[in-house]
């Protein structure tokens, strides 16, 4: 004769709690917010593992004797799924200028980023690569004045005049934890137009001088946050 | 095999929890209010708030599967293999089970979250402490997954063979020397005893299939609240402390090291990410970039918790001082020699 567990049930339910968040990830497209390109791939292998957990546990709950909860065990198991309910809560929201003072500059890899540095259409971590080694310094130097389209967000800088200002974007390569930052100076901005952690699409022609890499901006307007808003090196 | 047994014995312990149909009531309703002040009050709203809790999701979105992946693993290990198998094992000469262990984990390509339950379990069914220890401090780094994300982030780059080799090599020797600090400690020196969760979660009278589910979620159960704890002490220190803090340090040799061994236990990056944060130290020597590099993946605040949660009281203090000072000495070498 077996019975229902109240533990295995609790258990069981929070390992499906846990479930669906990452089934609501995925869902929700809002992978991104959290993970880079490259480890996407973590979201639907963590929803399929904590599905199969959770199901193995619910269906094996009956016991022969079966043990109720303390109350000290359902605080640890409601304290375990507590992240789940705030992260299905929280609005879809990005890195922004807060993050931007506390991260370092991304260093891309030097090898072969002078080569795409050399043609073809220009993103922000060819501008990283750029302020970091001398060869892609040489080769974006000689793309200058070309034009250039770049997605970022606005970080204001109190030493900017107020048609400038700093665009940003984060560089990801497993997580927002190990984040890093890759900017250019927009010049030439609607003053006062755009506000701090505003997402825009900037097009203008580029300028490096030096390790600086400056964007006469042509065109600057507001777009909503993407999909997928970290760039992945 | 001693994970069943302590549960039995904290089955039979006097002090039983008390216990109450209703328990969960009040614990579902704090959840549904937390859930119903998040959405009203939208706490992202405040800078910090939002840095912490992106932070602290990324952290547990990216390290979960992983705990997950390792607790299967784990519960395989409990139900399928026998503890003669691992008894045979500890019959081996001393000096080749670190070794053997160590190289071991070239073949577990998951970061440092998921190592964890897979030694705890390897302890309760009988390997040598020293083995398993040195199996879940190496795999983290030698991993051909991390070898393949170190390459990457240093190719072309004149310390590429240094820090992927010096990493591999210092990988696997500073873990063969907690190993060997650990010695002849006995599992039960070093193992925490279970909680009354798991305790509960498994009975060995069940069928094998109802034994794995239950070792899989006690094991799960058991890591989650220790990793949620460092995830969000890691997510506090990310949000305050800027990673530029270290810059001033990069000229000084001994102090550079020991900054970077710093910065890598407050970020808890995870083993195969944090090769692209330490590229980007440019001002940085190749011996502290591989300090950060070997000590990160052993000791950092979430694998704190986990540690301190896992293992007796002793065991977290003998891994960070011998992490630490047998990564200082060898890349206080590797400074010298290449930087």
């Amino acid at each position: 004769m077996t019975r229902w567990s109240p533990l295995r049930l609790g258990t069981g339910l929070v390992l499906a709690a846990w479930a669906a968040l990452f089934w609501f990830l995925l869902a929700t497209d809002r992978t991104g917010l959290f993970l880079s390109t490259r480890t996407a791939w973590l979201v639907p292998s963590g929803a399929i593992l904590l599905t199969v957990a959770a199901a193995g546990r619910l269906l094996s709950a009956r016991s022969r004797e079966p043990d109720a909860l303390s109350r000290r065990e359902a605080w640890v198991l409601g304290a375990i799924a507590l992240p789940v309910v705030i992260l299905v809560a929280m609005p879809p929201v990005t890195l922004g200028t807060y993050a931007v003072g506390k991260r370092a500059s991304f260093v891309g890899s030097s090898i072969g980023s002078s080569v795409r540095v050399v043609s073809g259409p220009l993103d922000f971590v060819d501008v990283a690569a750029a302020q970091s080694f001398d060869d892609a310094s040489r080769a974006l130097a000689k793309r200058a004045g070309e034009p250039i389209v770049l997605d970022g967000i606005v970080s204001a800088d109190e030493g900017l005049p107020p048609d400038e200002f700093l665009l940003t974007r984060f560089i990801v390569t497993c997580c927002t934890a190990d984040a890093t930052i890759a900017q250019v100076r927009v010049v030439g901005a609607p003053p006062g137009a755009f506000d701090a952690d505003q997402w825009v699409k900037v097009e203008g022609r580029l300028y490096p001088i030096g390790r600086e890499v400056l964007v006469a901006a042509e065109r600057v307007e507001a777009i909503p946050a993407p999909t997928v808003p970290y760039l992945t090196p | 095999m001693a994970l069943g047994t302590a549960r039995r014995a904290e089955r039979s312990a006097p002090a039983e929890p008390r216990r109450d149909t209703s328990a969960w009531i009040p614990v579902l309703l704090v959840l549904a209010a937390t859930f119903g002040v998040v959405r009203a009050v939208d706490p992202a709203q405040i800078a910090w708030v939002r840095n912490f809790l992106i932070v602290f999701g990324s952290l547990l979105v990216e390290a979960v599967p992983f705990v997950v992946l390792g607790a299967f693993v784990s519960a395989g290990i409990e139900v399928l293999v026998p503890a003669s198998a691992f008894a045979r094992i500890g019959r081996l000469p001393r000096a080749l089970q670190s070794p053997a262990a160590a190289l071991a984990g070239v073949t577990f390509p998951v970061c440092e979250c998921g190592s964890v339950p897979v030694a705890r379990r390897l302890v309760a069914k009988g390997l040598a402490p020293s083995a398993a220890v040195t199996f879940m401090l190496a795999a983290p780094i030698v991993n051909p997954v991390v070898v393949a994300s170190t390459f990457v982030a240093y190719r072309g780059r004149d310390t590429l063979w240094v820090m992927v080799g010096g990493r591999f090599l210092l990988g696997l020797g500073v873990a063969m020397i907690v190993g060997w600090v650990i010695g002849v400690r006995r599992p039960q020196d070093l193992l925490r005893r279970t909680t009354s969760i798991e305790a509960h979660e498994v009975d060995d009278a069940e069928p094998r299939w109802r034994r794995f589910f239950g070792h899989l979620s006690g094991d799960v159960v058991f890591m989650a609240r220790f990793l949620i704890i460092g995830a969000a002490i890691a997510a506090a220190i990310q949000t305050f402390v800027p990673q530029t803090i270290v810059d001033g340090l990069a000229s000084l040799p001994v102090l550079s090291l020991v900054a970077m061994m710093g910065l890598a236990y407050l970020m808890s990056l995870c083993s195969e990410s944090d090769a692209f944060v330490a590229a980007s130290f440019v001002s940085f020597g190749p011996g502290p970039q591989l300090a950060f590099l070997v000590f990160g993946p052993m000791v950092d605040t979430k694998l704190t918790a986990l540690y301190i949660g896992t293992y007796n009281r002793g065991f977290f203090r003998t891994v960070l001082v011998t992490v630490a000072a047998s990564t200082l000495v060898a890349t206080l070498w590797i400074e010298v020699v290449f930087g």
